[in-house]
């Protein structure tokens, strides 16, 4: 299983950010998320990556980061999901 | 009602103070202020009305600019991103406030504070930097007369650091241009009330933040399944794609009726601007819409309203940046007539990058064009400018004279109402300004949005109660025929809706998200429920609307009193549109009825609690308020009503 995100349908709001330092913390503390997002202000340009301590919400109904996405952006990916799928949504 | 130490989640815990004068630094608990007013503009409010004295200036040093971070931002509620920043307001000598989303606010509420308090002036230019516990007064020598986006790239290369968060003013703000803005994240604009030119005034180029803290709430489980209601709401409100679209969507379509009753045209000459004019600026294929290049939100926004533009032909091409929002079609097309849009595009880009406010823009060179128009000024005080309506090529240059203070830009710079002083010839008729604050706002045809702007306590803004009836909660009971162009009905929605957004304000979530608009997407039964899961509280929505709510108008009332001689002659819209009717379209021949206007405000004061002829407040309604010490204060200074 892999979280991946489409670049094309992000907004850069960092829901996905907070929501995994929820699954994490029980609070809300970004810098204690497995996902970073930034910015950049003056072209929008957006960095995404998930960090080797996501345990993909392992006690959830599924991956919060997913759940609370508005805009529809992060979708998992089954281990069957060939490379191109893959690159193209991420 | 909260009681001491009920509040048990939700904020960073203390008030960042600083002194700029002697460079003192020191906190203190937001607990306090926080059980009185909820948190956010309810607690800055409550710090000037507290700490103001009577006849401080907004250039004193004593004038205190207050940043606050509401009291669900940096939890996971959608759209709590906002930020109020209050000061003495440049324009009205009462209260100032401009609100603010993007992603400064929650950055200040992880480094550990809920509002940030600046007194007192420097020296010389610096900048803060707070970096959670860290907090340092810098020397900005090396970004001191630099534009938002020079500003920006150097603080960024200088500190290393990504993902730090700035707030800061441009040129404007340091020459103390009065309608001069603070920008955060390059683009997102607090542009009323001069906090910019406050902000200058003391020698703050920038405030820098990073925190690396967490946000706890009270009942973290309940708060989740609370927040997992609102989460799907906003995914399954059907307006949700038209909101993320505006202007875009709804002003491509020329018959948008929008255009009908939201825009003034030339300075306030005409309410209608021709169907041409409209499809050239906002062609799909030609216009506006095809220099979007994309879309971002605001931290943790289920909206999305902030288009990047890129202009990619004529003079101005390549120039990009964010922003382009309704105002820059009411302020910068459709004041000055210009439908060319890669230049309206330019000049609200260039706006922002001097770290002017839009409407101040708008309204006050607006009125210089009309006064070039009517031959009060010449080629002679325009420095060779021709100010002719269309002339985008002229608007631009004024908008550099504007920043710069160069030639008539100085005169302009100090206010346009001691603008009109010293120009004199009649020139007063032609100002479209509320309390002193120049006003783009439309009067003649939405007549609740007339009163909403026209009693605002921060001046001539339309936030604080306007309403086009678009929100399907509110008020309740709800009016049976609510038409916008009525003068029946429409005192209560302007309450329900400043109400509203006063608990917007203190909980830091976007009204666009909230009430305000027709996206429907948090209710007052959401605040309720956040804040009692989030805060560990037990508060009815009465209690947020008639109590809470209340307090935050109020404190603000109160402070105009106090600091002005404001009067209900204040609260009447601008001569202009009293005596001059609509020339064309719909609603040709509309204009303030001046009986029917104040048989409006007359309830309007009923329903706010206040005195129905003066406006003044009640010690009655302020005593239920919790309010006894200031109906204390206003006595002593013969500013209560005797009713």
């Amino acid at each position: 299983m892999k979280i991946i995100r489409n670049n094309n349908l992000c907004y850069a709001c960092k829901t996905c950010q907070l929501a995994c330092s929820f699954h994490h913390t029980k609070s809300f503390w970004p810098e204690r998320s497995s996902i970073i997002v930034s910015r950049n202000p003056q072209d929008g340009t957006i960095k995404w990556r998930i960090k080797s301590t996501c345990d993909k919400c392992i006690d959830e109904e599924e991956p919060l980061c997913v759940k609370y996405c508005i805009y529809g952006a992060l979708q998992i990916l089954n281990k069957n999901a060939n490379e191109q799928e893959v690159k193209d949504n991420d | 009602m909260i009681k001491t130490g009920d509040i048990k989640g939700c904020l960073a815990g203390k008030i960042l103070r600083i002194d700029l004068s002697n460079k003192k630094i020191w906190t203190e608990e937001t607990k306090s202020y926080a059980e009185k007013t909820l948190g956010g503009r309810g607690i800055n409010s409550l710090i000037m009305l507290n700490e103001i004295d009577i006849g401080t200036k907004w250039y004193d040093p004593e004038n205190l600019l207050c940043f606050g971070a509401g009291s669900l931002v940096g939890t996971m509620t959608p759209g709590a991103c906002r930020v109020d920043i209050s000061t003495i307001n440049v324009f009205s000598g009462g209260k100032g406030s401009a609100n603010v989303g993007g992603f400064w606010g929650p950055e200040l509420k992880y480094a550990g504070f809920d509002n940030l308090i600046i007194v007192g002036k420097s020296k010389k230019p610096v900048y803060l930097y707070i970096n959670d516990n860290n907090i340092e007064i810098r020397d900005a020598s090396s970004i001191w007369g630099k534009d938002i986006y020079e500003t920006e790239n150097i603080l960024r290369k200088k500190i290393g650091d990504e993902h730090i968060k700035i707030a800061c003013i441009g040129p404007a703000g340091e020459n103390r241009v009065r309608g001069s803005a603070i920008i955060i994240d390059t683009a997102k604009a607090a542009g009323g009330s001069g906090v910019g030119c406050v902000m200058g005034d003391k020698r703050l180029k920038a405030i820098v933040v990073r925190g690396h803290g967490k946000i706890a709430v009270a009942e973290p489980q309940k708060f989740m399944k609370a927040l997992t209601k609102c989460y799907q709401k906003c995914k399954e409100e059907p307006n949700a794609g038209m909101m993320r679209k505006v202007p875009f969507n709804l002003y491509s379509d020329p018959e948008w009726k929008g255009w009908n009753t939201n825009i003034v045209i030339k300075n306030g000459q005409d309410d209608q601007w021709e169907k041409e004019k409209r499809i050239k600026l906002m062609n799909p294929i030609t216009g506006v819409p095809n220099m979007q290049k994309g879309t971002r939100a605001c931290y943790l926004c289920p909206i999305g309203c902030m288009p990047f533009m890129e202009i990619d032909k004529g003079k101005y091409k390549d120039d990009k940046g964010e922003g382009f929002w309704i105002n820059t079609i009411m302020g910068h097309a459709c004041r000055f007539d210009i439908s060319d849009p890669e230049s309206v595009v330019e000049s609200w880009l260039l706006t922002n990058r001097l770290g002017l406010d839009g409407d101040y823009v708008a309204a006050g060179l607006s009125w210089i064009f009309e006064l070039y128009e009517k031959g009060i000024i010449t080629k002679k005080d325009t420095g060779g400018l021709e100010l002719d309506w269309g002339n985008s090529d002229a608007l631009i240059k004024m908008i550099k004279k504007l920043a710069y203070r160069e030639g008539i830009g100085d005169l302009l710079a100090d206010g346009i109402v001691e603008a009109a002083k010293k120009i004199g010839r009649n020139s007063e008729y032609y100002l479209i300004q509320v309390k002193g604050q120049p006003s783009i706002e439309p009067f003649r045809i939405p007549k609740g949005w007339a009163l909403a702007v026209s009693t605002s306590p921060i001046a001539g803004r339309h936030l604080r109660g306007a309403t086009m009836g678009s929100n399907k909660y509110g008020p309740k009971p709800r009016p049976g025929n609510f038409n916008v162009t009525d003068y029946k009905n429409q005192a209560s929605g302007v309450v329900w809706q400043g109400k509203t957004k006063e608990l917007e304000d203190n909980l830091g979530i976007c009204n666009y998200v909230g009430t305000w608009s027709g996206a429907n997407f948090l209710t007052i039964t959401d605040f309720a429920e956040l804040i009692n899961t989030g805060m560990g509280l037990n508060l009815t929505e009465e209690e947020l609307m008639d109590y809470y709510a209340a307090i935050g108008r109020n404190l603000e009332k109160a402070f105009n009193t106090l600091h002005t001689n404001m009067s209900r002659e204040d609260d009447i819209p601008p001569k202009r549109f009293r005596e001059e009717e609509v020339k064309s379209g719909p609603y040709k021949g509309f204009k303030i009825n001046e009986d029917k206007y104040n048989e409006m405000l007359n309830e309007f004061y009923e329903l706010s609690g206040w005195d129905k002829k003066t406006g003044m407040q009640t010690r009655s309604d302020l005593e239920k308020l919790g309010l006894k010490d200031i109906a204390n204060k206003l006595a002593k200074q013969n500013r209560l009503s005797s009713n």
